[in-house]
């Protein structure tokens, strides 16, 4: 699991007068799960692309996740370090048609060369701990929550330190959600991940420890909720 | 990553197959222009090479080699018959042989000629070399059975049938891969008799000497009104369809179109040439004829190939702008692979792989298009002609097709660079 420093992380796009994202200073200890919350544009995707290194901050800001700052990163750098270091899971899921539950699970480690011997056995094990046992069949016959459930699968392959969510929950109906934010927290826990996630949801973003909303860019609040995620 | 490019390319199968197919007719029609344009150029030539020398009238040596080595019907001036006497006589020449045409069966012309061309032109498959005047050999393409009666029309279609003869076929000649495999040989002196000039026939003769020019071959008039008008051929002599063969040329012999010529050694044949260019008559070499004709053809291959280019560029071009907006619209996905943690030069691979593959399988099924095209084509036209069009590919293909291939690489590298290029956080913004 890893920590979160960012110090000065301004994000600006040109035709637009304010920064989209302007963070002075925020900390996210190791190992803590913390939700993400705030209006339509009020730059939360962005900081989840900064926070993964999609996205670059102007200069003098620093993104420290366990002490390396990736924003001094090469692009090069900063895809191998979020290869290994960052499970994403994203509110389009964006597995890939035409390839089986298992082979989407193990296609970012075998793109960036990074599959290791005891990784498909892994694909399985999280497949079967996310509550499918189907491994070959294709993503395109399953439900939105089922593929949900192989993104996060997808994420943790490579045992990441931080794992971020991006609106999670955010296209499936109400069971669904609700279990899938249950595997979000239990499998981050199990596999000692920072947890940071980014959603409206009241039933996942509830039972998280802590809560930063933003607000035209900036934090608004940062409030801890030690009560509901015991 | 094969695994994904795969995934990826069934998935969009219907637009992959377009792209294929495009890429595919495209190189076709290249390649379709470079084999026939090349078998028609190693056929016709091969044709060619079976005849050293050809001699006739002063006019049109393309027209000379046309009618007498590749047997197109075509009206060609006469020349005095004592030509052929002299060469038979010539101690240079190893054998001559008299081409009179004019008529024909079933489509097949008719040729009159000597046995020294039917013996020497190829072996005989089956069968013998006539003897008689009322008989015949066929060429290899020729589907008639030995025996079988031909009754020889006068021109090549809706003209009268003669009554006066009808051959009787004695042999069939082995493939020699020219027009001559689609030809009928019969003894020239029944096609003279035929046509009125049988016994060397003077009034007939000079009748053809006055108005040379109008006929088509061999004495026989090209235009049928002309013909019926004419006394000198209305009344056409009785043959004796079992008279012997008389092959002693003389300054009698009928006027001729064209003799064929196979001088002793190549010093003769130039000196044939040299001595038979003027006097009215024309020696002519048949491929040096070609030679020419190559050249002037060389203009509408070049043409061809300038349409087949342009067509390729094209198809280029529109594949090139496919695969951009194809990659607008995969730059969710792009950006999704690198937020994975896949690395700029996987997705770089993968676009370029892909695109790649369709345009290599594009110009395979091309290069197997255009093959079977010039392949089809070749026969068509072996056909019609009797010429053997040898469609093949040669080494230096080779080169052209890895020209091609590094020209695919490089070309499918600019969507590749743009999907590279592309920023993952605004390609999953889009």
């Amino acid at each position: 699991m890893l920590s979160l420093d960012i110090n000065s992380v301004s994000v600006s796009y040109s035709g637009l007068p304010t920064p989209v994202l302007d963070i002075a200073s925020l900390s996210i200890e190791a190992g803590s799960r913390v939700a993400i919350t705030g209006a339509s544009g009020s730059g939360k995707s962005t900081l989840v692309h900064i926070l993964t290194g999609l996205e670059r901050c102007a200069a003098g800001g620093s993104i420290r996740w366990g002490g390396v700052d990736i924003a001094e990163m090469s692009e090069r750098s900063r895809d191998r370090w979020r290869g290994a270091h960052i499970g994403l899971v994203m509110q389009d899921f964006h597995l890939f048609p035409g390839l089986s539950a298992v082979d989407n699970i193990l296609l970012p480690a075998r793109l960036s060369r990074a599959v290791k011997p005891g990784d498909p056995d892994r694909a399985l094990m999280l497949l079967y701990a996310v509550g499918l046992c189907r491994a070959d069949q294709t993503i395109e016959t399953m439900s939105r929550g089922e593929m949900q459930r192989v993104a996060i699968a997808r994420a943790l392959l490579r045992k990441p330190g931080v794992l971020i969510a991006d609106e999670p929950t955010a296209s499936l109906d109400s069971d669904s959600g609700d279990a899938v934010a249950r595997l979000l927290i239990d499998l981050s826990v199990s596999n000692e991940s920072t947890l940071i996630v980014v959603s409206h949801d009241p039933r996942l973003t509830g039972r998280l420890e802590r809560r930063i909303t933003l607000s035209a860019g900036r934090i608004a609040s940062d409030r801890e909720h030690r009560e509901k995620a015991a | 990553m094969t695994r994904f490019i795969f995934a990826d390319l069934r998935r969009l199968w219907a637009g992959s197959l377009v792209v294929v197919l495009l890429i595919a007719f495209a190189t076709a029609l290249g390649v379709a222009v470079t084999l026939q344009e090349r078998a028609l150029r190693l056929g016709s030539a091969r044709a060619a090479d079976r005849f050293d020398l050809v001699v006739g009238a002063p006019g049109s040596e393309t027209q000379l080699l046309l009618s007498s080595v590749f047997l197109q019907p075509s009206p060609l001036p006469l020349m005095s018959g004592d030509v052929l006497s002299k060469l038979a006589a010539d101690p240079r020449v190893s054998w001559t042989a008299p081409v009179g045409f004019g008529d024909s069966f079933s489509g097949y012309p008719i040729v009159g000629t000597s046995t020294a061309l039917a013996t020497n032109l190829s072996a005989m498959s089956e069968g013998r070399v006539f003897s008689k005047a009322s008989e015949a050999v066929i060429g290899a393409a020729v589907t008639l059975p030995l025996g079988y009666a031909v009754k020889p029309m006068h021109g090549t279609a809706g003209g009268e049938t003669h009554t006066e003869l009808a051959y009787r076929i004695t042999g069939r000649l082995a493939p020699t891969g020219t027009s001559w495999d689609r030809a009928i040989l019969v003894p020239i002196q029944a096609v003279w008799g035929l046509h009125g000039m049988d016994a060397y026939g003077h009034e007939a003769d000079e009748a053809h000497a006055e108005n040379t020019a109008g006929d088509p071959a061999a004495g026989v008039p090209q235009d049928e009104a002309a013909h019926h008008d004419d006394p000198g051929h209305g009344e056409h002599a009785a043959i004796d369809p079992d008279a012997p063969l008389d092959e002693h040329w003389t300054a009698e012999t009928p006027g001729l179109p064209a003799i064929l010529v196979k001088p002793k050694t190549i010093a003769d044949a130039y000196k044939l040439r040299q001595d038979y260019r003027g006097n009215g008559t024309l020696a002519v070499f048949p491929g040096e004829v070609l030679t020419n004709l190559y050249a002037t053809l060389g203009d509408a291959k070049r043409v061809l190939s300038a349409v087949a280019v342009g067509a390729q560029i094209l198809v280029a071009a529109a594949v090139l702008m496919v695969t951009v907006m194809h990659i607008g619209q995969r730059r969710r996905q792009i950006g999704a692979l690198r937020a994975f943690g896949a690395p700029q030069s996987a997705v770089l691979m993968i676009v370029w792989l892909e695109l790649f593959i369709l345009i290599a399988l594009g110009i395979l099924l091309g290069f197997a298009i255009g093959y079977g095209a010039a392949m089809l084509l070749s026969a068509m036209f072996s056909g019609e002609s009797g010429i053997v069009l040898p469609v093949g590919f040669i080494r230096d293909d080779v080169k052209s097709v890895i020209a091609i291939v590094l020209f695919s690489a490089v070309l499918a590298l600019a969507p590749a660079l743009l999907a590279y290029r592309q920023s993952p956080a605004a390609a999953l913004r889009a």
